[in-house]
């Protein structure tokens, strides 16, 4: 009982992060029809502006996070400027989006490669490898501060989606682009400010995944199908899903980790990704099957 | 309408099959035949250099340059013609090695002569993958393409009875240094040279009619009476047959088998990449954008070194060739009227 609960507890604590890992790509899917594949990448370069601060400054990755966020989001708006804005009106622009996010990816680890080596590296200021003890139970601190500010995070967003002015916007663009567009919404402002927000999640996500994980650049491949697994089994575009996906996957994760082997539980997503899209394309909260 | 009642049906059938016959072949009237097979013929021959001088490694950037244009054809039959762009062909490349690799350490059976089983085989594999995987098209068809790759990466990994991750070594033949590596390049000149050929005869028949249908408009094709799903998977099988063809000599070749030689990404980027900026959907633009791709990692590697400069100048090409020619060297040529007569083989 108590190894069940443990793992349990693990899963959970992994879950908060994967959540804020996932739903800046959710949110760009879905404001944009974007799928993007360098998000991972993205992220990566968030974890090495806190692997920076910490080693130069020895600044808290938490502390940092703000300055991750605002660094990922600017280079975020430079990305859609470059690359995403030219074709925006084409038929198959969610396919072409799909190989220009991946040629991105590969600018990127190229870049982040050279730059910084692919050694692997990881912060590692007090918490990260502390222990809180009930009872038999262990609760990692690091882990568990990591997934409150993940769902601090994911909240601040979800307030803000639901009840600003703005947040209005980009869940109308969301639901229907023309109607917005219609309605007097500037979709392609709108288009600019979600997809600075979704990579500057990832720049957030990167500072925190920095003491939860090591990490190279090499490491993205392997969670560009981790996370395109949440998102698609939470419904392409619902943050909400996202979230509800990144727990139930990373439990499960945790146990085939535990009782199968720890090379298995990446597997997990992978095949959880591989079923979905052939079962469900839609996910659990998505409603168009569009992206079938 | 009285006209039509009267004609029987076999009429009808007959009609309608040299019409969609008529469709399908019309080879273009500029092509130049003669220069495909003068450069088979130039590269046939090419060894004989062997006898004044040492020029292996030109013979390896060739042969390396023919294998790709072999895996780089075949996945033009799914990602060109039909539209399905798939990131995760480097799973038949993998499957065709570790066959043929595995007979060969056992039985010492050549994988030259193995090849055409171990296509066999990932042809299979291909029919049955793209059985399940076919339901989605588009983004979703791409990202299944790629936790594809994640699974087979993992289950090679953890396989012992391949080696798993350390892999396994094969023997090298006993060949001089001079002439050991003939026999892989004349294997892999005559796989380049049916794959072209093979794409040539697809693109002109009914089946590769009904997957240029495909790629233009599924939905349309579909009411046209295409079996599109039957059409789909069969087009998947036969790009897979190249690619595992491919990756059976490849390992002999190298004399090892190992997954981060066959399930790496820059594998099935390259095959993309190739079929991208020479223009996918074109016959001669695998062979074109496989040498351009070859020469561009080699000069990569040789004057830059680092693999991570090569990632990111792939990424670049990828990149700047979306944005820029969506439709390939050939494609955008052939748009504006202005190809070749040399590089039109349709």
């Amino acid at each position: 009982m108590t190894d069940i609960l443990q793992v349990l507890i693990l899963g959970i604590a992994l879950g908060g992060v994967y959540a804020l890992m996932g739903s800046g790509l959710s949110l760009v899917f879905g404001v944009m029809r974007i799928v993007n594949l360098a998000h991972p990448i993205l992220i990566i370069g968030g974890a090495y502006v806190a692997y920076w601060a910490f080693r130069l400054w020895g600044a808290d990755p938490l502390a940092t996070l703000p300055l991750a966020a605002l660094i990922l989001s600017a280079t975020g708006i430079l990305l859609y400027k470059l690359v995403f804005e030219k074709d925006a009106k084409s038929a198959k622009y969610s396919e072409m989006t799909v190989l220009l996010t991946f040629s991105v990816a590969m600018i990127a680890e190229g870049a982040l490669g050279s730059a910084f080596t692919n050694t692997q590296r990881v912060t590692s200021p007090d918490y990260a490898t502390d222990a809180i003890f009930i009872g038999d139970l262990f609760i990692p601190t690091g882990q568990v501060y990591a997934g409150a500010v993940s769902l601090a995070i994911i909240a601040a967003l979800a307030l803000f989606l639901k009840f600003s002015r703005f947040g209005y916007a980009i869940r109308a663009t969301t639901q229907n682009r023309e109607a917005a567009e219609l309605m007097g919404v500037n979709v392609n402002f709108v288009g600019v400010v979600s997809f600075a927000i979704g990579v500057g999640l990832a720049g957030a996500a990167g500072s925190l995944i920095s003491f939860v994980f090591s990490f190279f650049p090499g490491k993205h491949w392997e969670w560009i199908a981790v996370l395109m697994s949440l998102v698609v089994l939470g419904g392409m575009g619902s943050v909400l899903g996202t979230v509800v996906a990144a727990f139930a996957l990373s439990v499960i994760a945790a146990f085939v980790g535990a009782w199968i082997g720890s090379t298995w539980s990446t597997m997990t997503f992978f095949l959880a990704l591989f079923v979905i899209l052939l079962v469900r394309p839609q996910g659990l909260f998505g409603e168009r099957p569009e992206l079938a | 309408m009285i006209e039509f009642a009267n004609q029987t049906e076999d009429s009808v059938v007959e009609a309608r099959k040299a019409r969609v016959l008529k469709m399908a072949k019309g080879p273009s009237q500029n092509r130049a035949a003669w220069f495909p097979l003068a450069v088979l013929a130039i590269l046939l021959v090419f060894p004989a250099l062997q006898f004044v001088g040492n020029f292996n490694y030109f013979i390896h950037l060739l042969l390396f340059a023919a294998s790709y244009v072999a895996m780089a054809s075949g996945w033009n039959i799914l990602g060109g013609f039909t539209g399905y762009i798939s990131l995760g062909h480097n799973v038949f490349f993998a499957v065709g090695g570790y066959f043929a690799g595995m007979i060969f350490a056992r039985y010492g059976i050549s994988t030259i002569i193995l090849a055409p089983v171990a296509g066999l085989i990932a042809a299979i594999l291909g029919f049955a993958l793209g059985w399940i995987t076919l339901r989605v098209r588009g983004p979703s068809f791409i990202i299944s393409s790629l936790a594809l790759v994640m699974i087979a990466r993992i289950l090679f990994d953890n396989w012992e009875f391949v080696g798993g991750a350390a892999g396994l070594a094969l023997p090298a033949n006993s060949l001089p240094v001079e002439w050991s590596k003939l026999p892989y390049y004349y294997a892999f000149i005559a796989m380049a040279a049916f794959a072209v050929w093979a794409s040539y005869r697809i693109k002109h028949s009914k089946f590769g009619l009904g997957l240029r249908a495909i790629s233009k408009d599924e939905i349309k094709a579909e009411s046209a009476g295409i079996d599109t799903r039957l059409y789909k998977i069969g087009a998947f099988a036969v790009s897979a047959f190249f690619v595992g063809m491919a990756g059976a000599v490849w390992g002999e070749y190298l004399t090892y088998i190992r997954p981060n030689i066959f399930l790496i990404i820059l594998v099935s980027v390259n095959m993309v990449l190739i079929c991208l900026l020479g223009g996918k959907g074109t016959v001669a633009g695998p062979v074109l954008g496989a040498l351009l791709i070859v020469a561009f990692n080699e000069i990569f590697v040789a004057t830059l070194g680092a693999s991570e400069i090569n990632i990111l100048a792939t990424g670049l090409i990828m990149a700047l060739t979306l944005l820029f020619f969506p439709l390939g060297i050939v494609g955008t040529l052939a748009k504006a009227g202005k190809l070749p007569r040399i590089l039109n083989w349709d």
